[in-house]
């Protein structure tokens, strides 16, 4: 269940951004109130993408997070480079 | 009854709108080139209402209710959701005659859409919805799919609900001109080490399979191997409904451009009801 609390903080940390007036600070992200594990905990409390993405976060989640953070796409390699792509078998459109 | 006068499928990346003029000139020109053609098509067919298939974003529903298919039966349909979106914020009028008759009709064909009386319609939407029709005001039935959330509706169960689909259009008997629009794909990484890249070759595999008059091996392709062109990729499912609805009849590849600066394959395919049945 820890792993939708993860990802409901993190969803919920993103709308309060999309309600906030134009030019104010960035809201700080509160684990307060969700049943979190301390791994996930300061994975939240430090941003930390690599540890979010492995925790299993849905990649749309990942994306509007990172996008909030100011990450750009040139950043996702560097950020995930421990993440190994899951990759299995020659899809039937590959010619090579 | 209502006739499906033009149907249908374009990707539906962000940048479209938020960054227009960061794609090559020429790929733009293709693909713009090719939704102003659709849109001269559908004022020439003096269009009354779209129903347009989108994936789900989580602007509409989360991890604690999520489904495989909804139906926006709402007088209007907020957006864009996305500040970022150079899209005005309008209130999108719905079509709650024709929604109401696709959820009955869908549901005694054997499917189980939710409802939703207050559906938001995101950039999923209006990124093409906006190039339909830039005044905003064409009647639009919403429908999302969960296209990135597993377990997945297979690519054969896409095409079968948009059979369902295209038969609760024709037979309507509120409105004579009805489009259909798939708006989502084609392949594109999506909060992963691979952002960025596209899958050429698959996207060229897609739209040719669409001309074809045998979907057989596309609406074979597992669920697992799709994933190897995107995790969102899998939007396609809107195109592949799009292609059920309009079964008998081969789709037109009007553009592909891969824009790697919109980091989207963008492509556009038509299908007619006039053209020559390919069954």
């Amino acid at each position: 269940m820890s792993l939708y609390e993860l990802q409901r903080c993190l969803f919920d940390y993103l709308r309060s951004m999309e309600n906030a007036t134009e030019g104010s600070p960035r809201p700080e992200l509160s684990v307060e109130g969700y049943d979190l594990t301390d791994a996930e905990r300061d994975a939240l409390v430090e941003g930390d993408i690599a540890a979010i993405y492995a925790a299993g976060t849905h990649p749309v989640i990942v994306n509007g997070y990172c996008r909030a953070m100011g990450y750009k796409r040139a950043d996702y390699r560097s950020l995930l480079e421990t993440v190994k792509p899951d990759l299995e078998g020659k899809a039937r459109w590959q010619k090579s | 009854m209502a006739e499906i006068v033009m149907a249908y499928s374009a990707s539906h990346a962000p940048m479209m709108a938020a960054d227009r003029e960061s794609a090559p000139r020429e790929q733009a020109a293709s693909f713009f080139g090719a939704l102003r053609q659709v849109r001269d098509r559908a004022t020439n067919s003096e269009v009354q209402a779209v129903v347009m298939i989108s994936g789900e974003h989580f602007t509409n529903f989360f991890l604690d209710n999520l489904p495989q298919i909804a139906i926006g039966l709402g007088e209007g349909h907020q957006g864009p959701l996305e500040k970022w979106l150079k899209i005005p914020k309008v209130i999108v009028p719905g079509e709650p005659g024709l929604a109401s008759h696709i959820m009955e009709q869908t549901v005694s064909a054997g499917f189980q859409p939710a409802l939703s009386y207050k559906m938001k319609a995101d950039h999923g939407f209006m990124t093409v919805y906006y190039e339909l029709d830039p005044l905003m005001r064409l009647p639009m039935v919403p429908i999302v799919l969960n296209c990135t959330t597993k377990p997945l509706m297979t690519l054969r169960q896409c095409y079968d609900f948009g059979k369902a689909l295209g038969d609760a259009i024709r037979s309507y008997p509120g409105l004579d001109r009805v489009a259909l629009c798939a708006a989502g794909g084609l392949s594109h990484f999506v909060g992963e080490p691979r952002v960025g890249d596209i899958d050429e070759e698959f996207d060229r595999w897609f739209v040719g399979q669409l001309e074809k008059a045998d979907l057989g091996d596309l609406l074979d392709t597992p669920n697992d191997e799709l994933m190897q062109a995107g995790n969102g990729t899998g939007e396609v499912r809107a195109w592949v409904a799009v292609a059920g609805a309009m079964h008998g009849h081969a789709g037109t590849t009007l553009a592909y451009e891969p824009i790697y600066e919109w980091i989207n394959g963008m492509g556009v395919v038509v299908y007619e009801d006039s053209l020559p049945s390919t069954v």
